[in-house]
């Protein structure tokens, strides 16, 4: 579903991605870890091109994504993006922001779009709050709305970029447990997080970056029980 | 006593001659109406060419960035009054159209230039995390800018699209210069016709003070509404 190859990133003189070479299948769950800086966040957002790529290809259903010529709003149609602020759009209520791009992008009639936020309002139950602003809502329950928002596009991918690290403590779980539905529905997800507990439960397959690389790539068993990398090892004893 | 009612008996003295003599309040009124039309020509034309212009400033393609460039940097270095002579003896001599709609285009060229700046601060005081949700949804450049991100950069300058509106209309004061009666030209025209200076400059004032006072209450209304979205 998604093909990587050779994937390298510079911002001016600075390597973020120094070559990576991926292959994520249909309804797989990969949950990419690593020390801050390591490019994590990065290469999820060359996958739905909000960074351009510097050097390698991108393949989404063995197309392309990052040859000039490709429709680039056409390809971010196929991946939902949930972000670490949310960025749910302050001046719109929680239906409008669900329902402005299908809408927009002519996916549904207005009266379709709204039928089905609803449903995804009460998928992530937040059914009662179509009518609030995003200001009158916690921040577990504004990255609820975020989730159902890209869901509304009926994307094929999840991309997640750390959902969860700008949320109070208590309002963890519940993102958590909306995404680990997701995943039992069979969603194909990439999830860049710090939660490892969400990750040995979760992942179909855990991958350890460091210095802009794959360091090690594996199934959750086999990278918290018995990582081979040094590196891997170095990280997980300081944050499990 | 005797003091204050003489004193009360000259005033009504003076603004009836200033006033209703000859119908002279008819000028001021017909001079409303002057004002009003150059100022809503030059606050609707001030919006279109300033989103525009500011839109040209923000692009990356470097000849709109020089063309709106120049606009901001010309308007902004030469007084008004002189741009609206040049536009109205120069650009506009040999032309049929109404003084007032000259007017209109003149102040309207000259406030986009200070509307796109405003509009271009708003714009980029709109979070960057904003355009990169609408396009991680398909949306295009133009489509996240004019649904998303311009409707929260409105809100944002309100303020200072609201103080730039006060200004200019105030700027249509010196109209007079190329031969238009509005408010201001109507009280000079007063004072010339009776010799008496107070009445119909303190009358000219407080006309400009009331309608900007009825602006600024409806533009308050205008931000009330703006501003629901951040209840909580």
């Amino acid at each position: 579903m998604i093909k990587v190859k050779n994937l390298k990133k510079h911002f001016g003189d600075l390597e973020v991605l120094r070559g990576i070479d991926e292959h994520i299948s249909q309804g797989e769950v990969v949950v990419v870890i690593g020390p801050s800086g390591s490019g994590k966040s990065t290469f999820l957002r060359c996958l739905n091109l909000l960074e351009t790529v510097t050097e390698g290809e991108v393949y989404v259903d063995d197309e392309l994504i990052n040859d000039p010529k490709v429709d680039v709003n056409k390809i971010r149609q196929k991946m939902g993006m949930v972000f670490q602020q949310f960025n749910l759009f302050p001046h719109l209520t929680i239906m409008e922001n669900i329902t402005l791009a299908p809408v927009l992008l002519k996916k549904m009639t207005k009266e379709e779009a709204v039928k089905r936020g609803q449903e995804l309002l009460a998928r992530v139950n937040l059914a009662e709050k179509a009518d609030a602003y995003p200001a009158q809502l916690s921040g577990g329950q504004k990255q609820r709305v975020a989730i159902a928002r890209a869901l509304a596009m009926d994307p094929e991918i999840m991309l997640f970029d750390e959902p969860t690290s700008a949320l109070d403590p208590e309002m963890v779980g519940e993102v958590l447990d909306v995404m680990k539905d997701l995943a039992k529905a069979g969603m194909t997800m990439v999830i860049v997080t710090h939660e490892m507990g969400f990750a040995r439960e979760v992942a179909t397959r855990v991958l350890f970056m460091d210095q802009g690389v794959v360091m090690e790539s594996g199934t959750p068993e086999e990278i918290f029980g018995n990582p081979q990398n040094e590196r891997t090892r170095d990280f997980l004893s300081k944050v499990l | 006593m005797t003091g204050l009612s003489a004193w009360a008996a000259d005033f009504a003295n003076t603004f009836y001659k200033c006033f209703i003599r000859e119908d002279r309040y008819k000028l001021l009124i017909s001079g409303i109406g002057v004002t009003i039309r150059v100022s809503l020509i030059a606050v609707t034309l001030g919006i279109l060419i300033g989103l525009v212009v500011a839109l040209c400033n923000l692009s990356n393609k470097k000849p709109l960035k020089v063309i709106g460039g120049i606009y901001t940097d010309v308007i902004r270095g030469t007084p008004s009054v002189t741009q609206l002579m040049i536009i109205y003896f120069v650009i506009f001599a040999t032309v049929n159209i109404p003084k007032w709609i000259i007017a209109g285009i003149a102040f309207g060229i000259n406030s986009g230039a200070y509307v796109s700046e405003i509009i271009r601060a708003g714009i980029l005081s709109v979070d960057k995390g904003q355009t990169e949700a609408g396009r991680s949804l398909g949306l295009n450049g133009y489509q996240t800018m004019i649904h998303i991100v311009i409707p929260q950069a409105v809100k944002n300058i309100f303020p200072a699209l609201c103080n730039e509106f006060i200004v200019l209309i105030k700027e249509t004061a010196i109209v007079g210069y190329v031969g238009l009666m509005d408010i201001q030209k109507a009280g000079d025209f007063i004072k010339s016709a009776t010799f008496v200076a107070f009445m119909p400059l303190i009358g000219t004032a407080v006309i400009y003070y009331v309608l900007i006072k009825l602006l600024t209450l409806f533009f308050k209304k205008i931000e009330e509404r703006l501003r629901k979205s951040e209840i909580r």
